[in-house]
């Protein structure tokens, strides 16, 4: 979710709705491109009010495999097997894109996901605070934390020595 | 920042375009001798002023043959400021310094155009001034001792600048006293 | 006749006109919660522009079922959508016969605000209350309903004064000890150090803030109801 905070926060949870009343109407969970086509077909009945949301919808089903669907304001609506999406995009994508495989273990698609994140957050003024991150598998997503930049960066720094631009003692 | 026979002057180290952050070690206190000078704003502004005011500082050195006091250097400041008036320099000034001969601490900012706002408490400038005014107005009490002055100015602007998206990225705090100056860095989360 | 020579009062230019149906009454608000309470603490001026309308002008209230909000920002809006809540809560009662949980009024504020997604209500929203376990709930919004539960928030006029000190005092943010080498740990509050807290906050920033003063109102939610108080701020 990125954009105005309340479409976002509003439209994903009534998402959510809709998702949950498919699984109740046809006893089987609904599909990611399905999913992400009924926001899509929503943001594009509101297209020109002026809501402002730039999302991702991410799922594992049996038919699709792993997918993604990245869905806008625009009521644009791809699918892809990597996206940033936000202020900090950019940032993001240059880690991301440095480091990408499909061959990603688990972990390794865990870290880089926080590391490209942790990278957008430093440099982008509007992008910040904690970094949330999600495995979604098929029988669903998995919590595996919430890590605070003002710790996690200075320990990326030490561990990696990279932010190397960073100062850390006063030049004489 | 005044405290008891004691100021401290801070800053961030952020210098950005817009959203982008593009150097995490620009300091916008400047020395002249004994009197300090803090400049936020256009970074173009900022080098070209510290430098002016480096150059008129050390021609009154060399004219008078004695150091400038703080409030003399204020009113160069201000004076400077005005002359350009209809095309002024976007700063946001703040001189600080402890009078050679009273030994009082001095402190204050101004405007773009030179307006001098003097204090006896603390003087806020840039992008985080109202952070800074709620953060000063309530750690803020008078005669602080320099190791207090230190961590009163340290909480006040670690917390506004933490608050305001186009501050922070490291920070950089002055303690003065009579007969010693420590210049700290600080450790600041980078986002 | 013949006209020689006219000149028109009028400009030449045209003007346009338009209503503005939003007007800024400043004023500030901030919500606390602890272990077994929550707050919410607003001053008493209203205001429009420069002019004082009123030193006193209650923005903080009891909605029933021990659930106070506020609705701080253009006043008009701020009071229709406590009036809305209100009617939310008792409508409530009439179609389920129990008392409104904080979560749930959380929700139904949400849906209030992003109703008028396109004409929004001009306010920051703060709701207090005691969540299942008993535990104090504060949850804050943007004006078009954008809503999460935090352990404080202020919000209105001063609030970008307040915010970094709750930040420091509340959440204990940049409180480092070189002794241990370790970051303060956050932990509720106790009612007494909170609102010690909220009285610093605001006499700062009405100090320096035009917009803030004359008094200020604190509601306590507690298990057993909610406590009103008053403290008066410079009136200048």
């Amino acid at each position: 979710m990125a954009g105005g905070a309340a479409d976002c926060q509003f439209w994903e949870t009534w998402l959510n709705t809709q998702c949950r009343l498919h699984e109740l109407r046809n006893k089987e969970r609904i599909s990611v491109a399905a999913a992400s086509k009924i926001l899509a077909n929503l943001t594009y009945s509101y297209k020109g009010a002026g809501l402002s949301m730039g999302t991702m919808i991410c799922g594992y089903t049996k038919r699709e495999g792993p997918a993604i669907f990245y869905v806008d304001s625009d009521g644009e609506r791809l699918q892809g097997d990597l996206f940033c999406v936000g202020s900090g995009q950019t940032f993001a994508y240059g880690v991301l894109d440095k480091n990408y495989k499909w061959e990603l273990t688990v972990e390794e698609a865990l870290d880089l996901g926080k590391r490209s994140i942790l990278a957008a957050t430093h440099r982008d003024a509007y992008s910040g605070g904690s970094v949330n991150l999600y495995h979604v598998t098929e029988q669903g997503w998995v919590y595996h934390g919430n890590y605070d930049v003002g710790t996690e960066l200075w320990d990326a720094k030490d561990r990696e020595q990279s932010f190397n631009h960073i100062v850390t003692s006063i030049p004489s | 920042m005044a405290g008891k026979d004691c100021i401290a002057i801070a800053c961030d180290l952020r210098l950005g375009m817009q959203s982008v952050g593009v150097s995490s070690n620009f300091e916008k206190i400047f020395e002249y001798d004994s009197v300090y000078l803090g400049l936020t704003g256009l970074a173009t502004d900022v080098i070209t002023l510290s430098e002016e005011f480096r150059m008129k500082h050390n021609m009154y050195k060399m004219r008078e043959e004695r150091r400038m006091e703080p409030d003399t250097f204020a009113n160069l400041v201000s004076s400077s400021l005005y002359e350009k008036r209809f095309g002024p320099y976007f700063v946001g000034p703040i001189v600080a310094g402890l009078n050679s001969k009273t030994g009082k601490p001095f402190i204050c900012g101004f405007d773009l155009i030179g307006a001098i706002d003097f204090a006896k408490d603390f003087i806020v400038a840039g992008t985080a001034t109202d952070q800074l005014y709620g953060m000063c107005e309530s750690l803020w009490e008078p005669d602080l001792e320099p190791e207090d002055l230190f961590e009163t100015i340290s909480q006040a602007l670690l917390n506004a600048q933490d608050r305001d998206a186009l501050s922070g990225w490291g920070a950089v705090v002055y303690i003065i006293t009579k007969d010693k100056v420590v210049k700290r860095l600080l450790k600041t989360r980078q986002d | 006749m013949e006209i020689l020579e006219a000149q028109s009062t009028a400009s030449s230019q045209p003007i346009e006109h338009r209503f503005n149906p939003y007007s800024d009454n400043g004023g500030t608000i901030l919500g606390i919660a602890g272990e077994d309470y929550a707050l919410i603490a607003g001053d008493t001026r209203h205001t429009t522009g420069y002019s004082i309308n009123s030193r006193y002008e209650p923005k903080v209230f009891d909605v029933g079922d021990n659930l106070v909000v506020s609705a701080n920002g253009f006043a008009a809006d701020g009071n229709a959508l406590v009036d809305a809540i209100k009617n939310r809560v008792e409508w409530y009662h009439h179609a389920h016969n129990k008392p409104l949980k904080v979560q749930s009024l959380a929700r139904q504020i949400q849906h209030l605000l992003y109703r008028k997604r396109f004409f929004p209500y001009y306010v920051h929203t703060i709701l207090a209350g005691l969540d299942d376990e008993g535990k104090g709930a504060i949850y804050s919004y943007d004006p078009v309903g954008s809503y999460e539960r935090e352990q404080c928030r202020a919000g209105g006029a001063a609030a970008s004064l307040i915010m970094p000190f709750l930040d420091n005092q509340v959440y204990f943010k940049n409180q480092f000890d070189p002794a241990t080498q370790q970051y303060r740990v956050r932990s509720y509050l106790p009612i007494d150090d909170a609102i010690k807290i909220v009285r610093d906050a605001f006499s700062s920033a009405t100090e320096r803030h035009i917009h803030v003063g004359d008094g200020l109102e604190v509601l306590i939610v507690t298990k057993a109801g909610i406590e009103k108080r008053y403290f008066p701020l410079k009136r200048d």
